[in-house]
């Protein structure tokens, strides 16, 4: 692969959670990685992993947490470093949004004195320095009247201006990789075209790259330059965006792109919901974990598959008959879910 | 199903709604603040909430109510339900006035018109037992009699749950799962309208599509019709027959799902429409969105004229001085709008 070197390389990610039923192993063996400037979305249900794989690299996951494998930023690894060392890079080269603004900040203190803070927490800088930062980053993330505003407290802003506040706070270092999780999905869709807008203004300001974790496929479309689909703990399909949205390869993403509902110029359609429910992760079957829900599953599907390259430069995909599930797309406009769960039913008029 | 069957076919005539809502206002007295506000706008008053909506919904229909947060649509759907006094207003249901109807008697007809809340989560108690919860109004309204269990069993597969599930607890059943119990439980009494509050707004994608094609089932074979609450503009286009479009208070533009969604004709559906994000790079790529700026201008005291001309790009002097009527203007379904002009979508999107 041709690419330049990665800014954030995620490697053989595996994290367990001991629990009183046994090892949930909610990660297991991931591997990505984003260039400078790019943007990487990552989907799937509820509980796939997505989250607990952006909380490893970020060194915020609670203390049974087991996480091994590796992550590096710019060579250096994350996984295993002391708090001491992590905690300059946290904020400073790597920053986090959350989706919900609420509890990411806090509420007894004014939102000016919060972003202070995150600047003078990496810098020796002088409080009134700090604090004019602090209202050039308000005005950075479109917030009107910042100066106003920086004296004004959480609970006084909206769900929208609350997210710029954070996403502010992100850039406030001007850090090399943002990690957005779901940073969309709480807001409304015009406040979530507003906060989109805001995510690419602030890329464009400091240059970095960003992990866009959400299960909102059309907001992934429009924004992501390389696109890996999760499941179970397990990255199932890898590749450009164009490549996962018009020639997905695993029945896992034809169904997610099957299930969702779409305005198109006629406004109607009918989606296609996945039969069945993603697997507990506490002691996984072996076999692939998707084969329960598949119509494409056979005797095969017992061995799990491995990601494996089926078009290059780095299209991948984790299926035994990812041949068959090509041919079975029915291309971009259409739902081909419905030939994937063999279940065709006449549109709604 | 013979027993779910009763509420199709006879007793509302053909054209005739099964509930009429006419100038529904809702508002609320709000507290005096004891810290000076922000920016100084939000003075004590009274929240508009929902200032003059007006619209019918057919037997076996299905209206989509779309809007932003806080833009009154929820407080609609409680105020049809009574469940929030409404200030003014009529809502009638089979020709029957609800407003001004006592308590004993509206507890009657509620059985007719029934709830189905966002949050599966709290809107089952997690003490009582799935089969319980679902008897719950089968009980008060003591109509449980010898067949309850049955008739139990018999909710929980319809709406595509395992009976012998009936002696679980909420918290063994996954978000879609409770959504579905919920909706067992509103047609419990076999109602002839669903209010449908934001549904399927919690669940994942893979689910959501499930319980919206429940829900189109059920309306199929029982003929109910639906109030469909939602946020959500694709899974409003997808669900149902008409749409009514939402903001600060009031219905700024109403019409077929096709029409509004084809030709929508209000800048704020236009906005709403396009900044839908959709499952298709290219189109992404492509597409220009209306990023409307600011946000919505408190209930406690909206614009003068049309509420949307603080954000609208079409925004003239007129639309400060006169309030536009909900008319149609020319593009065969009624718009809010001085400057109302129908756009096709796909020329919007970079299609055409």
């Amino acid at each position: 692969m041709a690419q330049p070197e990665p800014v954030l390389a995620v490697d053989a990610l595996v994290v367990r959670f001991p629990t009183a039923d046994g090892v949930v192993e909610a990660v297991r063996g991931v591997s990505w990685s984003v260039g400078p400037g790019q943007v990487l979305g990552i989907v799937g249900e509820s509980g796939a992993g997505k989250s607990v794989s952006a909380l490893a690299v970020m060194g915020l996951l609670p203390d049974p947490a087991v996480v091994s494998g590796s992550a590096r930023l710019r060579g250096a690894e994350l996984v295993g470093m002391a708090p001491r060392v992590l905690n300059r890079y946290r904020g400073e080269r790597l920053a986090m949004i959350f989706q919900d603004p609420m509890s990411s900040l806090n509420p007894v203190r004014t939102v000016g004195w919060q972003l202070a803070e995150a600047v003078r927490v990496h810098h020796e800088v002088s409080r009134r320095d700090a604090r004019s930062r602090a209202v050039e980053l308000l005005e950075l993330v479109g917030i009107p009247n910042p100066r106003q505003r920086a004296r004004g407290y959480p609970h006084e802003l909206s769900g929208g201006m609350r997210q710029r506040v954070v996403i502010a706070m992100a850039m406030a270092n001007d850090p090399e990789v943002i990690i957005a999780d779901e940073p969309t999905t709480a807001l409304d869709v015009t406040v979530q075209a507003q906060i989109l807008e805001t995510l690419h203004r602030a890329r464009e300001a400091t240059g970095a790259a960003m992990v866009l974790i959400t299960h909102d496929l059309g907001v992934v479309a429009g924004v992501a330059d390389e696109v890996i689909v999760m499941y179970a703990g397990r990255v199932v399909e890898r590749g450009g965006v164009d490549e996962v949205f018009y020639r997905p390869r695993m029945p896992y993403t034809q169904a997610l792109l099957g299930s969702l509902p779409r305005v198109g110029p006629d406004g109607s359609g009918r989606s296609v919901p996945i039969p069945g429910a993603p697997p507990s992760l506490i002691d996984l079957p072996p076999g692939c974990p998707f084969a329960p829900r598949c119509s494409f599953a056979r005797a095969d599907c017992g061995d799990e598959p491995v990601l494996r390259l089926v078009e290059p430069p780095r299209h991948q995909v984790a299926c035994h008959f990812s041949e068959q599930v090509a041919s079975a797309w029915g291309g971009s406009g259409e739902p081909a879910a419905r030939a994937v769960n063999g279940e065709v039913s006449g549109g709604r008029s | 199903m013979t027993v779910l069957a009763g509420a199709s076919g006879t007793g509302v005539v053909v054209g005739q709604p099964v509930l009429a809502v006419r100038d529904l206002v809702v508002h609320f007295g709000a507290r005096r603040r004891s810290r000076p506000p922000l920016a100084g706008r939000r003075s004590a008053g009274i929240v508009h909430a929902v200032c003059g909506v007006s619209f019918d919904l057919g037997a076996g229909e299905t209206l989509g109510l779309v809007g932003e947060s806080g833009c009154g649509k929820s407080t609609t759907a409680r105020a049809v339900l009574q469940l929030v006094p409404p200030t003014s207003g009529s809502v009638r249901f089979e020709g029957r006035e609800l407003t001004s109807l006592g308590t004993g008697e509206l507890r009657r007809l509620r059985a007719d018109l029934q709830m189905v809340f966002q949050d599966p989560y709290s809107s089952l108690d997690p003490r009582m037992s799935v089969g319980t919860s679902v008897a719950e109004p089968l009980r008060v309204h003591r109509r449980l009699g010898v067949h309850g269990e049955e008739r139990v069993a018999e909710l929980l597969r319809t709406v595509g749950l395992d009976p012998a599930h009936a002696r679980r607890y909420p918290h063994e059943f996954s978000g879609g799962q409770r959504q579905r119990i919920g909706i067992a439980r509103a047609l419990a009494l076999e109602p002839k309208v669903l209010v449908l509050d934001e549904p399927v707004s919690a669940l994942d994608v893979s689910v959501k599509a499930g319980v919206v094609n429940l829900l189109e089932e059920l309306q199929d074979r029982l003929g109910l019709a639906y109030l469909f609450v939602a946020h959500d503009l694709s899974v409003v286009g997808q669900i149902s027959d008409r749409v009514a479009v939402m903001y600060l208070g009031k219905l700024v533009e109403t019409g077929t799902a096709a029409a509004v969604y084809q030709h929508p004709s209000h800048p704020y559906t236009q906005a709403l429409l396009s900044a839908v994000p959709q499952p298709d790079p290219a189109l992404e790529r492509r597409r220009r969105r209306i990023v409307l700026t600011g946000e919505v201008p408190s209930p406690v005291s909206p614009p003068s004229g049309c509420r949307f001309r603080t954000r609208c790009p079409k925004a003239a002097p007129v639309c400060a001085e006169e309030e536009p009527a909900l008319v149609d203007r020319g593009q065969g379904h009624p718009v809010a709008c001085h400057f109302a002009e129908a756009v096709d979508p796909g020329a919007r999107c970079g299609i055409g």
